[in-house]
């Protein structure tokens, strides 16, 4: 029997299967807390959540409107502050993993969440950095999540709010930081980068989807393996964890 | 000593040009009431930081209170973007230091323990701090670490001139409770020369004697105590009350143009005269208590 499942869904299980048990995980809302949230419901239970304005594993029953909602606060171990979260966990270097999205992402995983357009013309100021530049900046690696876009996927993306692997290759080293974007999430595929180039490298296409499909609707070439498997579709419990107990008014999923 | 103030006293104690601190977070905890009345005060030129733009901050701006914002980015959650801060940078008509999170609450820290700069690991092969290079270059340089050699970007403490910080409770000396996350809020009053406290409720000097280890913000740092109860509405606050849709709706309606955000102040700031008719014309008790937080979820 074929499983019935929204291009949503399938990023947020595939975000979920990037999370191991015990790890740290800095999350912004949507399809991060989705997958955080599955992640912990299932294979990681032992899994901590963080939130940067000071909220650690919450275990929200209703959904909120965003990180400032108390809805999303709802039973957490601990409720403190930005140098808390951000610095003392973050800075501090206990952070394993950390979940962004963005507005505009380039081949090497640099995201843009501040403007469009052309910052010293005429642009659209967006939300900013928030704690994305210090996530970006700090967590041992970072998982990136965004709508497969030509707009989206550019070539060149009109500012970097938080780095990945700036212009490729050593230069994230050189600029005095470890750490990284590890995978590429969209509703098309999954991406990984080039040990040594740092290059985006597509690593599974999602089931249904053409080679030319992915391709086609990026800004920039990633480089293509010979053989690219299929990304593996949800589970049935998956679905209805995600429908029924995670996000069950459709806040996070759109 | 009571520091237990009216609103209007408490905001005519700021002079125009001033750094204000302010504690909203987005949509939560924002010191709307103490905005509203700096408008009504036609203070101007006001600074303002806070680690993530809130509602408090994107009123202000929208009324023309404010040349200068330092912050790390924000918006109105689901509701929207900070419209007034955004169209104040597309049109240049608001001077922006933009931050992320952290570093604005690493300038607090290091205002608040006294040091001279703080290094931090952020920012670093950003376009962030190429802007803020070219903007503000006297808040950002680099350093080599005398133990290991390494190069750090520094920041340069931020010291404002009065924290507001919205509350749920405080003793009229000002020792007060902030139930919750406190974000930046802790930093921000004590990197500040003095702090306004905004409290739901002022409870007696033996209510905070009895549970000291929950004072957030300690009387010595505060010169004014308000008590006023919905003073963050529409925002919400912990364990207090929600945040009212309807209305953080209809205010990001109306600061989609300057022309309707003008009909939105003369409606409920300018035609107001003061905060307990303000209360009255977004509904009245029956609307606000509606709002009142479930005591379990806090929300």
């Amino acid at each position: 029997m074929e499983l019935d499942y929204t291009p949503s869904e399938l990023m947020a299980v595939a975000g979920a299967r990037e999370l191991r048990d015990r790890e740290v995980v800095a999350v912004g809302l949507g399809l991060p807390v989705v997958a955080s949230f599955l992640a912990k419901q299932t294979h990681a239970p032992n899994m901590t959540i963080l939130f940067e304005l000071g909220v650690i594993d919450p275990q929200p029953v209703d959904q909120g409107v965003g990180l400032a909602d108390p809805r999303v606060w709802y039973r957490a171990n601990v409720l403190s502050s930005f140098v808390d979260i951000l610095g003392e966990v973050l800075h501090r270097g206990r952070v394993d993993v950390g979940f962004l999205g963005g507005l505009e992402v380039d081949q090497f995983g640099n995201l843009n969440t501040s403007l469009l357009g052309d910052p010293k013309r005429k642009f659209r100021h967006m939300i900013g950095s928030g704690g994305a530049n210090d996530i970006a900046s700090c967590a041992k690696r970072t998982i990136i999540i965004m709508r497969h876009e030509e707009r989206k996927l550019k070539k060149a993306i009109s500012f970097i709010t938080s780095p990945g692997y700036i212009t490729g290759n050593d230069s994230r080293a050189r600029a005095g930081l470890a750490g990284g974007p590890s995978r590429v999430i969209t509703d098309k595929a999954i991406f990984s980068f080039h040990p040594d180039t740092k290059q985006m490298m597509l690593t599974s296409i999602h089931p249904g989807i053409t080679l030319e499909e992915v391709l086609g609707t990026m800004g920039f070439s990633p480089l293509v393996p010979e053989h690219i498997p299929y990304t593996e579709p949800p589970t049935q419990e998956q679905v209805r964890l995600i429908r029924e107990v995670i996000d069950p008014q459709h806040m996070y999923m759109g | 000593m009571t520091k237990l103030s009216t609103l209007s006293d408490a905001v005519a104690s700021i002079p125009s040009g001033a750094h204000l601190a302010l504690s909203g977070f987005a949509i939560t905890r924002c010191t709307m009431a103490f905005s509203r009345e700096v408008i009504r005060q036609e203070i101007k030129h006001l600074t303002i930081s806070q680690c993530v733009g809130a509602m408090d901050a994107d009123m202000l701006v929208g009324a023309g209170a404010v040349d200068r914002m330092i912050y790390g980015g924000g918006s109105l959650d689901r509701f929207g973007r900070l419209n007034c801060v955004n169209r104040g940078i597309e049109d240049g008509t608001l001077a922006v230091e933009e931050y992320s999170s952290l570093s604005v609450a690493f300038r607090y820290l290091a205002g608040a323990l006294g040091m001279p700069f703080m290094p931090i690991r952020s920012l670093r092969g950003s376009d962030l701090i190429a802007q803020l290079k070219e903007r503000s270059p006297s808040d950002i340089a680099n350093i080599t670490d005398p133990f290991t050699g390494d190069e750090w970007p520094v920041l340069k403490p931020l010291l404002p001139d009065v924290a507001v910080v919205q509350v749920q409770t405080a003793d009229e000396e000002g020792n007060a409770c902030i139930m919750g996350p406190r974000w930046d809020n802790n930093e921000q009053v004590r990197a500040s020369q003095r702090t306004i406290v905004i409290a739901e409720h002022v409870v007696t000097d033996e209510t905070i004697r009895q549970n000291p280890e929950q004072t957030s913000i300690p009387g010595l740092f505060v010169s004014h105590v308000v008590e006023l109860p919905f003073a963050a509405h529409p925002t919400s606050v912990y364990r207090a009350y929600d945040y009212d849709a309807e209305q953080i709706q209809a205010y990001v309606e109306a600061t989609h143009t300057p022309e309707s955000f003008h009909t939105y102040l003369d409606q409920y700031v300018y035609n107001v005269r003061d905060h307990w008719e303000y209360l009255e014309r977004v509904g009245g008790l029956k609307h606000l208590t509606s709002l009142q937080a479930d005591p379990v979820k806090g929300y």
